[in-house]
């Protein structure tokens, strides 16, 4: 899981162009929304594709969305639950 | 045209260092590739951070042009804005392209898509400043520039007190070898210093952004005022003399858009026919040939009719001027087609 939240950082990094943030600098549990890392509505569609793009899941339901990008460590846990065991 | 309208407030970003210090100390840049790219400010002090990150050149060229503009124009709030672009955010355009390809139509991001479109620089512009009148953008190839001029001038005639007017172009390495292919550009790398002295078929590309503050009335500020203005498609040699003429009253100087093509050159001897002995001064070798380059000739006309000088380095070809310059006449063509004249004033 440390790995792939690891990963899931340098890959949202890149993917939203934050060009001052390092992977360090993004906690675990906080929130990308909002305060955090401030990202918004666009940086949403952004990270729903990089799911898709990067570990094949694709996200139908909106709603669910909102809990799964809620924090680096909530799409850790998702991707994990995705994963064939 | 009916009545004037006067340049209040104008900025540029191009290939020459235009956008901060005096211009008329500036060095000439030049280059051997055939390809004159925009020397790009520091974009933070005009837009934040957190939208700098997503926005590609074209975007942020625009938009810190139009800013300046406003800036330079003190005026608080621009009311309408009106922009010009022959192909918009190319960067965003041919990401969006190879992404369809590259991930078979799907998992798409949504950034390049919304950003390839024209109006992305003027939602932006209205975006950052709270605008919310009248906003478009032309696109209509060599005369996407002149039809946001038009529009303008007509809105301003109408009554409004003040418009946003700019233009914006950029040259990417994948347009550039496209355009090559069509014979836009010289076969053989030409310093573009020395372009109208090579005069073969082709070009130097180039790019940019220019934006005007317009306003119905003339202050103490204004860089000058536009008295007359005409668009011609396609015209004959003939046609083309019979409008040039009728601006052929009192022009001290002319700015013309002669760039070293040696497939158009003889429309610019129509000009020479038409206006012996008055003064040129070629801006190509400035700024390269783009659909909206006009934009970066009536910026230096307007700069020239202000300062009632010549950027020296810019014009080693000119002597400076030795008496005022009253009226500039600006023409221009884009490979052949689009045809435009201005005429500026000093106020």
């Amino acid at each position: 899981m440390e790995e792939l939240k690891k990963k899931l950082k340098e890959q949202i990094i890149e993917a939203l162009n934050l060009q001052d943030t390092k992977p360090e600098d993004i906690d675990d549990n906080a929130p990308l929304f909002g305060e955090g890392l401030g990202l918004d509505s666009i940086d949403s569609l952004e990270l729903m594709v990089l799911l898709e793009r990067q570990y094949h899941i694709k996200v139908e339901d909106p709603r669910e969305g909102r809990k799964i990008l809620q924090s680096v460590q909530s799409m850790a846990e998702f991707i994990t639950s995705k994963q064939p065991a | 045209m009916k009545g004037k309208c006067y340049i209040q407030g104008t900025a540029a970003i191009s290939p020459q260092p235009t956008f901060e210090g005096d211009i008329f100390q500036a060095p000439l840049v030049h280059t051997d590739s055939n390809l004159l790219a925009c020397i790009e400010p520091d974009y933070k002090p005009f837009i934040p951070g957190n939208s700098l990150r997503r926005m590609t050149r074209t975007l942020k060229m625009g938009l810190t042009a139009a800013l300046k503009c406003i800036q330079d124009s003190g005026i608080s709030t621009p009311g309408p804005i009106i922009t010009g672009t022959g192909k918009g955010s190319l960067q965003d355009t041919e990401k969006f392209i190879k992404e369809i390809v590259e991930y078979k139509e799907t998992a798409l991001n949504p950034t390049p898509f919304i950003q390839s479109t024209y109006n992305s620089v003027n939602g932006l512009i209205a975006l950052q400043q709270k605008c919310t009148a009248y906003n478009n953008t032309f696109v209509h190839r060599g005369f996407s520039f002149e039809n946001a001029l038009l529009d303008s001038i007509m809105m301003i005639q109408e009554g409004a007190s003040h418009t946003l007017t700019g233009a914006f172009e950029e040259i990417t390495k994948e347009h550039f070898y496209i355009k090559s292919r069509i014979g836009c550009w010289k076969s053989a790398p030409v310093n573009s210093q020395e372009v109208y002295q090579h005069l073969s078929p082709g070009t130097i590309a180039g790019e940019g952004a220019a934006f005007f503050t317009l306003t119905g009335a003339a202050t103490p500020e204004s860089y000058a005022a536009i008295s007359g203005f005409r668009m011609l498609y396609k015209p004959s040699e003939e046609k083309l003399a019979t409008a040039l003429r009728n601006f052929s009253e009192g022009a001290d100087l002319i700015i013309c858009g002669r760039n070293g093509d040696s497939n158009h050159e003889h429309y610019y001897d129509v000009l020479d026919a038409c206006f012996p002995g008055v003064p040129q001064l070629p801006f190509k070798h400035l700024c390269g040939e783009y659909d909206t380059a006009g934009a970066f000739g009536l910026w230096l006309g307007a700069q020239i009719l202000k300062a009632q000088q010549l950027p020296a380095s810019w014009f080693p070809m000119q002597d400076q001027l030795t008496a005022p310059v009253h009226s500039i006449l600006f023409y221009n063509h884009f490979f052949g087609e689009q045809h435009v004249m201005l005429q500026l004033e000093r106020v």
